[in-house]
Order: C-alpha cells, then structure tokens, then sequence
C-alpha cells in the first residue's frame, strides 16, 4: 500500500512538471466541472484537469492540485490548496503578465463596445426607442442564486493567497457582473482593488478604489482605509 | 535719309552713307524677364521654348506693339498676333506671325553721271515674320516642341537705264531690283519639371535649315549666318509668388529673370541680359508688368540696352556686320523699346486647378456590399492643385450601365501646389447584384475644384465587379449577406415560430428570445448539411434564401443564413471571426446572438458562466450573449451551443484571441 502510494505521488510530480493541472489531494465533497458543460463529476487523485475545468468543494471538502509553475524551481509544480466552499477555474490558477493582464481587461472593453464600427460606415438612422415589447408573459424571473458567487469569490480569495493577483481580480470583476450584490460589499470590492494593486495596475486600482469609497454604507473606518490606499497609490 | 518705313526702327548708316534698322523683341513678358525659355506655358513668346506651349488651357490668342524710345523712334508699331490651340489632350499647336520682326538696312550710294548725283542705295531687309510650333506632353512632368521658323532676307538695288526719248535725247530710268531668299529653320525643344517648383528647358535652335534660292551671289556679304546653338533655361519658384529664372546659350549669350506676384492676378519682372560677344558684358536690362483679369491679361516691358553704340539708328558701314546677327530679337543693333501685348484666353477658359495625379480602385466591388460603397471608398483619386490658391476639390466616379449617374465625392481642400487623396464613393443600381461572375469595367474617374460645371480632368481606371456571391473575406462585408427583410427568410422564421407557439406559451419574457432562437435552430437539426465552398478565385456565400432552398453550406453560409433568421424575428447577432496566426488557413466564422437576458438572471441561462458572453447592446445594457456553432445547428441548438461556447472560451478567454486581434466579433443589425 505504501509503495503504491509513493508511485501514485512520483507520478502526479511528474505530471504537474510536464506542464499538467495534477489532483494532488481530495477530501470531502469535491467536484469537477469539464469545459462547457453544467455538470459536477466526481474527482479522483491523480485526476489531470485541463484549463477549462473548474473545481468546486463542498463544506467540509478540500483539495490540493499541483499547478505548473516556472517559478517553483526545479519541482516544476506549485501546490495550491483549496479549502472548503470554493469554485476555482483552472485558467484561473496561473500567472498571467501584465500583458495578458492588460490584453484581458481590453478585451472586456472591446466586447463592450462593439457598435461603434456602425458609425463609420452605413449610417442609416436608426430607431433610438423600438416598440414591440412582448407583454404576453406575466411570470417573474428570480435573480440568481448568489450562493454560487460567493463561492466563485471564495474561490478568488485562494487565487489572491496564492499569488495569482490578476485573475484574482478579474474574476471578482466577473462576479460582481453576474451577481451584482456582491459588487456592492465592502470586502469583496476591496478584494480587487488590492488584487489590482498587487498586480501593479496603478490606474485600475485607482479606479476601483473610487468605486469602493462611492459605496452606499461604507463605515468611517472603511473610507479612512480607502482613501489612505487612494493616497499611497498617487505618491 | 530712310529709304524704308517698315514696321521696324530705322537705323541709318551716316558716315558711310549706309543705313540699318533694328527690330523688336517680340512679347513683352519674354523681353522683360530675358530668361523665358523655361517659364512659357502658354502662346505669349513660345519660340525661345515652344515644348512650353502645353502648358495652353484651350484656345490663346495674343497680340502686341511696341514703340522705340531711341533716336528715330516713335509712334506705336503693330508687333504682329500669336495663336494657339490645345487638342487631343495635351497636344498644343501654335502660330505667330510677325510682320514687326524686321531689321531694314540701307547701305546709302549715290552715282554721278553728267553732273546729275543719283542714288543707288541698296536696300537690305531681313524678316522673320513666321512660327509654327507643336508640343506634346509625355508624361505629367516632361513635354517636346518642335517649331519652323520662316526667315527672309532682301535685297534691293535700283538700276539705272539710259532711255532713248528721241535721236538726241535720252533720259535716266531708275529700275529697281529686287531678290528674296526664304530660308526655314527647325528646332527642337524639351521641358522637364524634375520638381514641382524646378522647370528645365532645353533648345536645339536652327538645327536643321531649307533654303530658297534667289539672291545673286553678288550679294552674300549681306547673308545672315546660320548658327546651331544649344539653349538651356531653367525656373526655381521657392514660393508660389515668385519665379526667378536663368538662361544661357551657346551663342555665349545668357540671362537672368524673376518675376513676383505681389497680387494674385499682378505680375512684376525683370531680366538682365548678358552677351558674351559684346562689351560690356551685360548688354541689357529689362522690367516689365502683367495684371490678369478674368481671361484677359496684359503685359509691358520696358527694354533698355547698356551700350547705345549702334543702337542710335545710323551706325558707320563698316560696324554693320550681318554675321553679328543670329538672333533677329537682339541684335546688336537694337535698340530701347517698351513693348505692349494683350492676351485672351478663349474657348475652355475655365481655369483647371485642379489635375489628377493617380486613381486607385483597390479591391474591387462586391455586390453584396454595393450599398455600402455609397459611404465606404471604392477607391480614391490623387488630385494636385495646380492653382495658386486653395481649392476644395470634387471627385466623382461613373461606372456606365451599374451606375445610374456619377456619384460626386465629398470636397477636400487642398493647399496651392500640394495634393491630397479624395475618397471615391459610388452609387450602383440594382443591375450590379445580377452580375453572376467577376467582371472588369472601366470607371470614368473626374475631379473638379468648382461646385458647378465642367470637370477639370478626367481618367479612366478599371474596376473589378465581382459576382454576387464573392466575398471579400472581412466579417464587416459579410453582414451585407444577411438578409432578414427577405420574403423567404421571414416566412420560414414565422412559420417556425407559429408551429411551436405552444411551447413559447408561459416562458417568462426575458427569457423570450432565447427560446424562440433555440426552436428555430432546432427546426433545422438533422437538416442541413455542410458542404465546402465551390473552387473560386474568392470566398463563395450563398445569400439566406439559398441556403434554406439548399439546405446546405459551409460555416460562412449557415452564419449568414440563422443571423437572418434570427434577426427576422428580432433577436440581434454578431459574427464571431476566428483567424489563428499559426494557422490563417483553419480561420473560422461562428455566430453570437443576444438573448436580451440581464448577468443577474444568468442561472436561468446556464449554471456554466463558460457558456455565455456579457455584452452590452446598443443601448448600453448589458445582456448575455450565447455563442453558436452553426454548422452543429443540424445537431440541435444545444450541441451548437455548447460547440460554439467551447470555441469561444478557447480562443477567446483562454488564447487571448479578442485582445490580440486575430478574433473579431461584428455586430450584424
């Protein structure tokens, strides 16, 4: 049993230096979600998961995955641990560059501003109100269940811990857009704007200070923080 | 005393009893520059360069006087008249004929016989009161001229008979005699513009020559010379007002010019002339004004010499010496004059300010994107403006046939002497969408630098129309393949919606357009079938209708065909453009579409935020969007859903494909 063991933990090293996400450890409820799909699947030791996936734990579940890592020496592998109540996107768990950082956050304002090409060609008056609005339907839609997106959050706080800053930030930005609530409390918004901070995007940071110290219900306290990390950043 | 009273100056030869008389330089604006040769462009002088009579805009006409202001002169002399045309383009004929251009000498005798003194002067005229000049422009910078010229030289003698009147009586009949010899000269010139503000000239003078005969050879002592000479000229304008010029000849003559245009329509010039052959060297000074008004303009010079030795009129018989003149403009023996002209510029005498240097048609017209050519540059037309003050320059394009009248571009101002690229748009009918296969046409491409009338110049340029089916291979042009106005495309959307309108009852309306995108996808699932492009010189995309006849596509046609759909019944769509930089050859086209559902209901969307994008609409909402893969669309809409949705965070999310540019996302309506 012990020399099984030990091959089991030999083989997951070499996978995670070969450049492969490695399950490394589980316990509890743990679960894997594949690339696009919606279904939770059960998860093993020496599970390789692959960028697309996303790992959730349970309430009293645990893992630990060997990321590859270039600055983790000569093991070639970094161990994340995720703790209990977390949903962790793999693409998540790596270093990006300021670049890819940069590049990232462009392309959140390239996907939001795509109709302005419109103006360069065709300019065809257009309708600014349309009518036709469908009212046969009376049922109310229900917001979604926040649960999940403090789990993602949780899930950012381990990216935070574990140095993986700028996606940290991201997907706290990406949170707060699906769940708007929780882009409304004091700490998961401080969570990126120290994210940001740490990832050296001095202007972003900046900003989403702004936004923390325009929050309804921030305490003297939390303004006082706030603006002492607006001043330190504009030294 | 004077035996003539030509139209020239008379100069007398007193000490010898011999007289000659000088000529006048024939336009003001040459006279009064010297150094003209590289700045003709027009009629006025064009003999000293006539490769610059290009430079005519249509008809020219031009006449002038002059009057001596040195011993024995006075009263104004008709000079003689030029005219000119252009035609065929830019090739330029032109006249001169002037009856002034004489030098009259008369060589003073006289015969005693019987105590009664007769004259016997000899008359010597030379004349060249004939030019014809053709030029022709090579290229927008270099031009040839070639020109005949008519000279005449001649001579009259009286002879004296002894007439019996009866057996004693005779008396003396004076006979006189005269001979004529016409001689023609041909020379050759060239203009070169190696820069817009550089010109060059160059003139082989009297290279060739057709003699007449005529006069005995008693009299070649009073023969002109026949001298070949080089003569070269150039022009610098370091500002649009002023021209300054050089001139010199290897006839070791030469000249300096420049001329200054204190108004717009006002000329001020000078020249010093220099002569190699005289002493002192500079031989003459001359001034002159012009003022242009409308398409009049007048000119004067005043030329003033700085030996007047020989010039007073009479000079002793031995100092005239026929072999000294080889330029009947300034022989030795002219003398100070101010000479006058006018000018009218008749026929196309609208100015041409504007020229065009160069048409660019690139890429062609697709038909499908005709509508967009009314406001995207089918090309473009480099324009200079040849004026010297700004223009705002017009430029139309005309395609005979697909085009119902030339579609005039927006102005663009340019500076005097600079160019600018004017953006050709054009207007197609409907005839354009019938064209089944590329084809060339040719594009009659004007400009013009007045809101009304004529144009300036005009080029010809061919035009690529492609088939109605080409694509040119950017996700902006293929938007113009969606069609969610067609008849076709709106009853099939319809029809679908109409026979699943149960399954649409009690959906909650914000998840309304995400169910009617789903039934209608999966109205074709198990359907279609995709099929590859013909072999063609471009990209093939069916247009909506043939698809849904067909059935059948590859992933462009099945974008085009469902973004129509979906937009038929309301619901917006993007195209998803995939090009891999390692792999340009596996590009690949998918669709987006907007299910009008705000981030916050997302879990009624998907548990997976993998599957779908947040984008904002129009109107500045932010909605989700889901990714398709239409050429699983045959599997149903879940599997071209989840296909497009692996594609999208692939490429997208993970290979940073949006930000780095190699994915682009087109919204279509």
């Amino acid at each position: 049993m012990k020399t099984a063991l030990m091959v089991a933990a030999v083989l997951v090293a070499a996978q995670a230096w070969a450049g492969e996400i490695v399950v490394q450890a589980l316990r509890g409820d743990v679960s894997v979600r594949h690339g696009v799909t919606e279904v939770w699947a059960k998860v093993a030791v020496g599970d390789v998961l692959r960028p697309d996936d996303t790992m959730k734990t349970g309430k009293k579940g645990s893992a630990v995955i060997l990321v590859p890592s270039p600055q983790a020496g000569s093991a070639g592998a970094r161990k994340v641990t995720l703790p209990a109540e977390v949903i962790v996107d793999m693409s998540d768990v790596r270093d990006l560059t300021q670049e890819e950082l940069m590049l990232k956050l462009t392309m959140e304002k390239v996907r939001a501003s795509s109709y302005q090409w419109k103006s360069d060609e065709l300019q065809m008056p257009s309708a600014d109100v349309v009518h036709g609005a469908d009212r046969s339907s009376t049922q109310v839609l229900s917001a979604s269940d926040p649960s999940t997106g403090v789990l993602e959050l949780n899930g950012a706080h381990v990216l935070y811990n574990n140095g993986f800053f700028a996606t940290c930030a991201l997907k706290g930005m990406e949170v707060f857009r699906l769940y708007p609530p929780l882009g409304k409390e004091f700490g998961n918004r401080l969570l990126v704007a120290e994210a940001l901070e740490k990832a050296h995007l001095r202007g972003e940071a900046l900003n989403e200070y702004g936004t923390i110290a325009r929050l309804d219900g921030i305490t003297p306290e939390q303004e006082l923080l706030v603006h002492s990390r607006i001043e330190s950043l504009r030294k | 005393m004077p035996l003539s009273r030509s139209a020239a100056l008379l100069l007398l030869m007193g000490a010898a009893g011999s007289t000659a008389c000088a000529q006048a330089i024939f336009a003001p604006r040459a006279s009064a520059l010297g150094a003209y040769a590289a700045l003709v462009q027009d009629v006025r002088g064009f003999t000293a360069n006539p490769a610059g009579l290009t430079g005519m805009k249509d008809w020219d006409i031009y006449t002038t006087t002059y009057t001596t202001t040195g011993t024995g002169g006075g009263g104004f002399v008709f000079s003689g008249f030029g005219l000119g045309k252009r035609f065929l383009g830019f090739n330029s004929l032109a006249v001169q004929y002037t009856p002034g251009t004489t030098l009259d000498v008369v060589k003073r005798a006289t015969f005693r016989i019987a105590g009664l003194s007769l004259a016997t002067d000899t008359l010597i005229n030379y004349d060249e009161p004939l030019a014809v000049g053709y030029a022709a422009r090579v290229s927008d910078r270099l031009s040839l001229g070639i020109q005949a010229r008519m000279q005449t030289e001649k001579v009259s003698n009286p002879q004296y008979t002894l007439e019996a009147i009866n057996d004693s009586l005779s008396t003396i009949l004076p006979v006189q005699q005269t001979y004529q010899r016409d001689v023609w000269f041909a020379d050759l010139a060239v203009s070169w513009k190696p820069a817009d503000d550089v010109s060059l000239s160059a003139l082989g003078r009297s290279l060739a020559r057709i003699t007449s005969r005529g006069i005995p050879s008693g009299y070649d002592q009073y023969a002109l010379p026949w001298t070949r000479s080089l003569e070269l000229g150039a022009a610098w304008s370091p500002v649009q007002s002023i021209r300054v010029s050089a001139a010199g000849s290897t006839a070791k003559r030469g000249a300096l010019g420049a001329e200054w245009n204190p108004l717009a329509d006002l000329s001020v010039r000078c020249g010093l002339y220099g002569d190699g052959t005289l002493s002192p060297f500079l031989d003459a000074v001359g001034v002159g004004i012009g003022y242009r008004y409308l398409f009049f303009e007048a000119d004067a010079s005043y030329v003033r010499f700085t030996s007047e030795a020989n010039r007073g009129g009479t000079v002793a018989s031995a100092s005239f010496d026929p072999s000294r003149i080889d330029d009947l403009g300034m022989s030795p023996y002219a003398g100070d004059r101010a000479s006058f002209s006018i000018r009218a510029i008749l026929g196309n005498v609208r100015e041409t300010p504007v020229r065009i240097e160069g048409v660019q048609l690139a890429g062609g017209v697709y038909p499908s994107a005709f509508q967009a050519m009314a406001y995207r540059p089918v090309g473009r037309v480099r324009v200079r403006n040849t004026s010297n003050r700004p223009v705002a320059a017009r430029a139309a394009i005309f395609v005979d046939r697909l085009m119902d009248r030339p579609t005039l571009s927006q102005p663009v101002s340019i500076q005097p002497g600079e160019t600018a690229d004017v953006p050709l748009t054009a207007v197609f009918n409907d005839r354009v969408k019938d064209i089944p296969a590329v084809t060339i046409r040719d594009a009659t491409v004007t400009v013009s630098a007045a809101i009304e009338g004529d144009y300036d110049d005009e080029a010809q340029a061919r035009l690529v129309i492609h088939g109605r089916n080409d694509w040119d291979g950017t996700p902006e042009s293929l938007r113009y393949f969606v069609t969610p106005d067609d008849p076709e495309v709106i009853r099939t959307s319809r029809e679908i919606m109409l026979a699943a309108k149960d399954s649409l009852s009690g959906v909650p309306s914000e998840l309304g357009q995400l169910r009617r995108a789903k039934l209608l996808c999966d109205a074709f699932a198990g359907r279609l079938v995709y099929v590859s492009d013909p072999k063609h010189l471009t990209e093939f995309v069916q247009y909506s209708p043939e698809t849904l006849r067909s059935r059948a596509g590859d992933c462009t046609d099945m974008t085009v065909c469902f973004s129509s759909l979906l937009s038929s019944i309301g619901i917006s769509t993007a195209f998803v453009d995939v090009v891999p930089p390692k792999a340009p050859e596996k590009a690949h086209m998918f669709l987006l579409f907007d299910t009008g559902v705000s981030p916050q209901y997302g879990d009624h969307v998907s548990s997976n935020p993998k599957r779908y994008i947040l984008r904002k609409s129009k109107s500045g909402r932010e909605t989700i969007w889901l990714p398709l893969e239409t050429t699983a669309i045959t599997r149903g809409f879940e599997e071209a859903w989840t296909e497009g949705a692996q594609q999208y965070f692939d490429d997208v999310e993970l290979g940073l494909g949006l930000a780095s540019g190699w994915v682009r996302i087109v919204d279509v309506y």
